[in-house]
């Protein structure tokens, strides 16, 4: 098949035979081991070397912290994921749409194109200010952040995939007779649909940083403003519990495009 | 795969009249005359002529680089051959282009799609064509064991053997019910033992489905075995060098390729693909020769 240009995401086929045979429930029994094992690390050094709660609390504080207090948390988790999930929602498919669009139509492309490259060079700070503006302190200002930093990504990908389709393919397919939309729906989207998948994982970590650095521009609710909160009143160990909850939150949506990529893309074996 | 050959004595696959080269404007089902195209300062194809009958199965062959792909191109619709040239199919004449979704096509490569399994890859000529998938896909599972693909209709083609793969796209050619068929060196890619066993299968099927076939090739002897008639192109620019009708028995057995009769025939096509292989080695100056008859030139 034909080379694709950027490195192929999918897991590698030849893997661990052991690790495909422990499914998906023995691969999460692992993940939490090896959870349990850090925290039992973590707790042991700070008690061993008596390092200071200001700058690294124990861990069993942490998630006392948490069990005390879980509503804050909670919310602040829901309004994050909601932020960053119509972030990442519009984000891609705005990217793949417009990655479609460039792909027919090479004019916009040249013309749109650099726009679009200009519009990541701001930074997203200086963009954050002006969505604020825009939209006040709503979710949708945390979401437009989130999608600012999604789209571009998928749309470059897209392009790419689109453009690594193999030219005695197409020349096959229309030679039967193939319609250009008959192309794109049964040659040239799945084609291009593992690079998607590449970009797509990139995204949904940055819709998550989007949505997290666009709290900080003011609200009352999200995990943004329980650190900016938790830096103000120096209240270490609520920073380190909002940290353990968005990592749960990126861990979790990552692990949630990565699975259903292994089951849109399950071809990826070949190439 | 089905490679018996008991039964069925000598079908009369060959269009009787057709005597390839004095034959006057018949009843062809593809007429090419001067058939000539230019890629910037390259001329792949100059003057090319060659009729096919209904039924006929024609094989080409040629030193590298004489142009059988564009050749193949053209005809598939893929390519516009330059002006002057002379088109016709079934007694019309026509724009290349007017043969796309007309002339089934079989590439180099097999070209399968990966999200595809073997049914779904098998019937997509038909779902372009917009037939009903349901009714297609019956009637690809029928065809799995003529293909020797029984019970692997559910498999994706990463699957599958790349002798089995070259049959998915041949099933995927032969569902695309189209008089003319194209196919490009398909058994290039294959081993020597798949390949001769391929071969045999191909005239079965051939013989079952009463196609007319263009078939290109690089190896002299699958020419010959398969072949009612083979063209040999001349070295860049391609035209035709010899045309040669072979009047061997069908159905074709492995041993035939050891018969005299073959062994003349083939000296005749290898000398003429040695003077020309020879002519393109020299116009490619130190690059690699590539050519399949060299090491078999007789003096």
């Amino acid at each position: 098949m034909s080379a694709s240009p950027l490195t192929h995401p999918a897991v590698t086929p030849g893997g661990s035979a052991a690790l495909r045979l422990l499914g998906p429930l023995g691969r999460l029994a692992r993940g939490l081991a090896i959870l349990l094992a850090v925290f039992a690390a973590w707790e042991a050094l700070v008690v061993l070397f008596g390092i200071r709660p200001y700058y690294l609390p124990r861990p069993t504080v942490i998630l006392a912290a948490l069990v005390q207090t879980p509503a804050p948390y909670i919310q602040g988790f829901l309004r994050t994921l909601s932020e960053t999930l119509i972030g990442f929602a519009s984000g891609a498919l705005f990217g793949i749409g417009m990655g479609l669009l460039f792909f027919r139509a090479r004019a916009l492309r040249e013309l749109v194109f650099p726009l679009f490259i200009v519009s990541q060079t701001i930074p997203v700070i200086a963009f954050g200010a002006l969505v604020v503006l825009w939209f006040g302190n709503t979710l949708f200002a945390k979401a437009a952040i989130a999608f600012y930093l999604t789209f571009f990504p998928v749309t470059v990908n897209t392009l790419l995939g689109l453009e690594s389709v193999d030219p005695r393919q197409e020349a096959l397919l229309r030679s039967f007779g193939a319609s250009p939309l008959q192309l794109m729906t049964r040659l040239q989207f799945p084609t291009a649909l593992p690079q998607i998948f590449v970009a797509l994982r990139l995204a949904s970590s940055l819709a998550l940083v989007g949505a997290i650095v666009g709290e900080w521009f003011g609200d009352t609710v999200g995990l943004g403003v329980l650190l900016l909160q938790g830096m103000y009143t120096e209240n270490v160990v609520s920073i380190w519990a909002t940290l353990l909850v968005s990592a749960l939150l990126g861990t979790g949506f990552y692990a949630a495009v990565a699975g259903a990529e292994r089951v849109l893309v399950f071809w990826g074996a070949e190439q | 795969m089905t490679i018996g050959h008991s039964g069925l004595a000598r079908l009369a696959a060959a269009p009787d009249a057709a005597s390839a080269s004095s034959a006057p404007a018949g009843p062809y089902l593809l007429e090419m005359k001067g058939l000539s195209k230019r890629f910037g300062s390259v001329t792949a194809v100059s003057g090319f002529d060659a009729s096919i009958a209904p039924g006929e199965f024609v094989t080409v062959v040629g030193p590298s680089g004489c142009g059988k792909s564009t050749l193949f191109n053209i005809v598939a619709g893929l390519e516009e051959p330059d002006a002057g040239s002379i088109l016709r199919f079934e007694g019309k004449g026509c724009h290349a282009h007017e043969l796309l979704g007309k002339v089934s096509f079989m590439p180099q490569r097999d070209l399968l799609l990966p999200w595809r399994t073997v049914i779904d890859n098998a019937v997509i000529a038909m779902e372009i064509e917009g037939r009903s998938r349901k009714a297609s896909r019956a009637e690809a599972r029928d065809m799995l064991p003529e293909f020797g693909l029984a019970g692997f209709g559910d498999q994706y083609p990463h699957q599958l053997s790349g002798g089995m793969r070259q049959r998915v796209a041949l099933m995927r050619t032969f569902m695309f019910k189209r008089e003319l068929m194209l196919l490009d060196e398909p058994f290039g890619a294959l081993d020597a033992l798949t390949r001769t066993m391929m071969q045999r299968w191909l005239l079965d099927v051939w013989r079952q489905h009463k196609r007319t076939i263009l078939f290109i090739t690089h190896d002299v002897d699958e020419a010959l075995f398969l072949g009612d008639r083979v063209i040999v192109m001349s070295a860049r620019p391609g035209r035709v060098k010899l045309e040669l009708k072979v009047d061997l028995p069908r159905p074709r057995s492995a041993e035939l390729v050891t018969s005299p009769e073959f062994i003349r025939l083939k000296r005749i096509v290898l000398e003429a693909i040695e003077e020309e292989a020879m002519k393109s080695f020299l116009a490619s100056g130190a690059a690699a020769p590539q050519t399949d008859a060299m090491p078999e030139v007789q003096p």
